[in-house]
């Protein structure tokens, strides 16, 4: 086939797919996608890597052209060929020199405009402060100025800036929500900052981005950014302990500045959660658990007696500091870190055996087993699970 | 034509291991000959490499689907560790170890490295290395740290099992084969070019090596340092790395960039100076601006040392630390763009011929410029918060690895195969090689730029469905599946070319340089009288002066090179076969009649091996004192021995 037809039909369907997969890369039904930001820090990002990607394309272009026509123009034909020896070109090589120099300088200029921008300095000062402090395999958030403690799942206020001061208690994490903004490492014995203003309302994916062990792949989070308003009521429902204490349930008595409800997605997806926060995780082949009814009453008194309390917070009820927060953990919607979704199954195979829920944990296997015969029947589990969740 | 001034020496062809040079088990036990060392490489890389192959395929399999369960989090944190520490420390150094080997000597008009012996033990080394390494999956406890192994999580207190101590170790065990051979090339190198062979005649593959070597004697080192740090907290209780002793958490990682991005560095220069011999040779003109290239390999090591930090843009170092390495960064872009236009420039104007050897030297020109696109957009800091540790760097680093270093490795290989063998690789097979691998490599990790930019982490053994990046990784693992394919065909085409592959005569492409000049495969003493060098490629010279006219030569009057090609002049060089055929016969001069004093075959080099790496076998066998001294004494004997007996 003649040679120009032929390069024209390789151009034409090379563009083709390379617009369709640009298509479906900026479709906004990618719930990760950190191409479609959510955050003015995200946006200067973005705009940065827009550029970063109009330089390349035209690199790639330039050159992957080159290529294919160089090695089609100048194919030896016939036996021959002995083309005219040159060496160099001292202009050719200044010029393809400098020109790539500038369109750097060109990068260079916005991308340390930028930095400078979002040093940890110019935080507004009436920023939302938040503490992350990852652990191996979880998060724990807490509000320092507003006196509130919770972990996995954080929520935050649209239009007002949130700044994190991220640590570790142990190895190296990273703290990413894709959609936000870009990720920040959680140290231990050091403090990271970053802040970004959320600027809709949504419910969107965190996840940790440094290799941390057995269940980096598991340690996720998710983030839910709600109105101002939203966001106040959901701080003062954190504040009061916890909705259930055993017994008849009281917490109707303080349900009138609280609000009918806790927080929960109702207020901004029409009350059906978006499927990129529900967790399809399947949960082990080889752990199951009786199919009985958890009893709330009864859960509170194993709970108050048992193992958990080493390791958990229910405010006022148990003092252990190794793990989650439990005091309004039955207003969350996912467990073990986002892996899970929060509903009396998934719970009660997990305070069954956590470590093969997931791989690593440090939160041993409280069920009764072979190995361990003293541990909680399939009922007690429930009953555990069924507490857990009345803690709203 | 070229005159000669002498009869000339009857080189003739063989398509075996000439008979002078030993054969059998033994004679590859104690050979110090740089040639079969190249192929000991070779072999041992090849094989890590499909063993790597094999780790990153079930890392795919894991991958096709959401919420895989082909393996547990422990068994794949395994096997994503060695597969990166496999690929780089046992697939890719080795493989360019291979041709530094087998061509640094030839292409200089040597007869050998500067020190044989411990070129030998630097191989041997090597392979224990490896075994040491990879005997850790025969006791279930492979490295899980990652192939960069960040502390803490490295330190005992977090990673307790002796999994990481088979790392460690192992790279220490490795780094000392690295060091050792380093050494012996930079001498190999500045003492022993041939007369007239100043440096900016040096072929540039030498060049290319030359550079590689300094990246190597220097740093290696530092992640000796950093090792031996871990090596002293995980083994005797010293806090190096231990924070709450009040260690920096960060000083791990700068000492691992500090090697590593160098590293990177070490991994793709030796490619790119293959490619530069490649490229000159299918398009039949020199190397465009060969000054210029030498200088950006200069450069790109030079800055290579000033931007380990950019693996590190999201530990937050502050604004300023940020910004510098930001723009060294962009500033190491310039020299490699600069490669790249000089390699376009050299095909430009050119006849090209599409060997399998060409078709791989374009392969690197196209598929690098992908992955250099993608390393300028890492190099803004702001940027790169969102492609750190996301599948964006994961298809970066494949597209300068995969589609960098091990094309141009494969160019080199199709390339050189008929002067290590005798015979050429079967170019049917050998295209059906290249395109598959372009289409395998290209489908396996293009898309991993977009499961990355839609917030694909890495370093994951699953990831959960409804996340948009189900596509993405159910395609890579049908381009793995392609790309296995693709290396099966490789093997089979080597196997049976070295059995019945065409043969090759003496210079089967049409080459400038003088390792063209010899018989393939060479003799023992690789050049029966050792060359004058007269200019950048004798052998067009000799074939071609009205055209090399304009490209640099010594000062009119010296006499050209007299390497003779089995005594006949040949310009159709794929039907050199057919004259060399005619010394099949001749008696072979050995290097005894020819009065050539050789390094004598020693087993020395392999004790001193066995001795060096017995005291690490010790030290992570419950630190078993009596094993350790019984290694560092076999050491220390056979070092003793080697160095009181002659070279030659």
């Amino acid at each position: 086939m003649p040679f120009l037809p032929r390069l024209r039909r390789l151009f034409s369907t090379a563009l083709t797919v390379l617009i369709c997969v640009a298509i479906a890369a900026c479709s906004t039904e990618i719930p990760n996608s950190t191409l479609n930001p959510n955050s003015q820090f995200g946006r200067d990002t973005d705009r940065l890597f827009d550029w970063l990607l109009l330089g390349g394309a035209i690199v790639f272009t330039i050159v992957e052209v080159g290529v294919l026509f160089t090695i089609i123009l100048f194919r030896r034909r016939g036996k021959g060929g002995k083309p005219r020896q040159v060496y160099g070109n001292a202009t050719l090589e200044i010029t393809w020199t400098l020109i790539p120099a500038a369109v750097l300088a060109f990068i260079a200029v916005p991308t340390v405009r930028t930095i400078f921008k979002y040093r940890p300095e110019n935080v507004p000062a009436d920023a939302l402060q938040v503490q992350v402090i990852g652990h191996q395999w979880w998060w724990e958030f807490r509000y320092p100025e507003l006196g509130v403690v919770t972990a996995n799942e954080l929520v935050l206020p649209v239009g007002r800036t949130a700044n994190f001061a991220l640590t570790s208690k142990d190895v190296i994490h990273s703290f990413w929500i894709p959609s936000m903004a870009g990720k920040r490492d959680v140290i231990a014995n050091r403090t990271n900052h970053i802040y970004f203003k959320p600027d809709s309302a949504y419910a969107w994916n965190g996840f940790c981005a440094e290799f941390c062990g057995t269940s980096h792949a598991n340690m996720r989070f998710k983030v839910f950014t709600v109105s101002p308003a939203a966001f106040d009521a959901w701080v003062a429902h954190q504040k009061t302990g916890p909705r259930f204490r055993g017994g008849p349930d009281t917490s109707a008595a303080t349900a009138g500045n609280i609000g009918a409800a806790p927080l929960t997605l109702a207020a901004f997806t029409n009350g059906k959660r978006p499927a990129h926060i529900v967790p399809s995780t399947p949960t082990p082949k080889g752990l199951a658990i009786a199919n009985v009814t958890g009893d709330a009453t009864r859960g509170a008194q194993l709970y108050k007696t048992g193992a958990c309390i080493a390791c958990h917070v229910v405010q006022g009820v148990s003092p252990g500091i190794v793990g989650p927060n439990l005091t309004h953990f039955g207003s969350r919607t996912t467990l073990a870190s986002g892996l899970y979704p929060n509903d009396p199954r998934h719970l009660a195979l997990w305070i069954k055996n956590a470590p093969a829920m997931k791989p690593g944990s440090l939160m041993p296997a409280l069920g009764k087993s072979s190995r361990m015969p003293a541990g909680y029947t399939d009922q007690q589990v429930a009953d555990i699970a069924a507490y857990l969740l009345a803690l709203k | 034509m070229a005159t000669t001034l002498t009869a000339p020496v009857q080189a003739p062809v063989h398509v075996q291991t000439p008979a002078y040079a030993g054969s059998g088990v033994w004679s590859w036990l104690t050979t110090v000959d740089h040639k079969r060392i190249g192929q000991l490489y070779l072999y041992s890389a090849l094989f890590w490499f499909l063993i790597g192959g094999i780790e990153a395929g079930i890392i795919r399999m894991q991958l096709a689907r959401p919420n895989g369960t082909l393996v547990s989090a422990d068994m794949y944190n395994q096997l994503f560790t060695m597969h990166g520490t496999t690929m780089i420390f046992l697939a890719i150094m080795p493989l360019s170890a291979a041709f530094f080997n087998y061509l640094i000597p030839l292409q200089i008009g040597a007869r050998d490295v500067a020190f044989p012996r411990l070129n030998a033990f630097s191989y041997w080394v090597f392979l224990l290395g490896g075994i040491f390494l990879n005997a850790s999956w025969l006791v279930a406890a492979a490295p899980d740290g990652g192939w960069f192994g960040y502390t803490p999580l490295t330190t005992r207190a977090y990673s307790p099992g002796i999994n990481i101590d088979f790392w460690v170790l192992g790279l220490q065990i490795l780094g000392i084969s690295s060091l050792a051979a380093g050494f012996n090339f930079l001498t190999t190198i500045i003492n022993m070019r041939a007369p007239g062979m100043h440096f900016l005649r040096m072929p540039i593959f030498t060049w290319a090596s030359f550079i590689t070597q300094f990246l190597i004697v220097l740093a290696f080192p530092i992640i000796t340092v950093a090792l031996t740090f871990l090596q002293l907290d995980r083994f005797f209780g010293t806090n190096f790395y231990t924070i709450a002793a009040g260690a920096d958490p960060l000083l791990w990682q700068h000492l691992f960039w500090l090697f590593g991005h160098p590293e990177v560095y070490i991994l793709i220069l030796p490619a790119f100076g293959l490619v530069s011999e490649v490229l000159p040779t299918f398009s039949r003109k020199p190397l465009f601006g060969y000054p210029v290239m030498v200088y950006s390999l200069i450069l790109i090591a030079f800055l290579g040392f000033g931007v380990w930090a950019h693996h590190m843009f999201s530990v937050g170092m502050g604004p300023i630390a940020d910004s510098v390495f930001g723009i060294t960064t962009m500033l190491i872009a310039i020299p490699t763009g600069v490669k790249i236009f000089n390699w376009l420039g050299t095909m430009w104007g050119g006849a090209i011929r599409l060997t399998s050897a060409m078709l791989f030297a374009v392969g690197l020109v196209g598929l690098f410029t992908i992955g250099g696109i993608s390393g300028v957009m890492h190099s803004s800091p702001p940027a790169d918060l969102q492609q750190t540790d996301s599948y964006f760097v994961v298809a970066h680093f494949h597209y300068v690895l995969f589609g960098g270093s091990m094309m141009g490795l494969f160019a080199g290989m199709y390339y050189y195969f008929p002067k290590m063998t005798g015979r050429l690789l079967n170019e049917k097979l050998g295209k059906a090689h290249f395109w598959l691998t372009f289409l395998g490599m290209n489908l396996t990790f293009f898309p991993m730029h977009f499961a990355g930019l839609n917030g694909m982490a890495r370093r994951i053994y699953r990831y959960d469905s409804s996340q948009g990046w189900d596509v993405e990784n159910m395609t890579s693992t049908i381009g793995y599946g392609i790309l296995a394919v693709s290396m099966v065909i490789f093997v089979v085409n080597w196997f049976i070319s070295l059995r019945n592959g065409k043969r090759s005569g003496p210079d089967p492409w049409g080459a400038p340089t003088i390792e063209w000049g010899i018989p393939s495969p060479p003799p023992d003493y690789n050049y029966a009288r050792i060359p004058t060098i007269t200019s950048r490629y004798p052998l067009w010279d000799k074939k071609s002066p009205a055209l090399t006219r304009e490209v640099p030569h010594t000062k009119e009057g010296e006499k050209s090179i007299d390497v003779n090609i089995g005594g006949h002049q040949t310009d159709s060089h794929i039907h050199a076969s057919a004259d060399t055929t005619l010394n099949a016969e001749d008696a072979h001069p050995s290097s005894h009649t020819l009065g050539i004093h050789m390094p004598i075959p020693t087993i020395k080099p392999l004790i001193a091996a066995i001795g060096l790496v017995i005291p690490f076998v010790g030290l992570i066998w419950d630190k078993n004192l009596v094993v350790m001294l019984l290694g560092g004494g076999i050491f220390v004997l056979a070092l003793f021995s080697w160095l009181l007996s002659p070279v030659e």
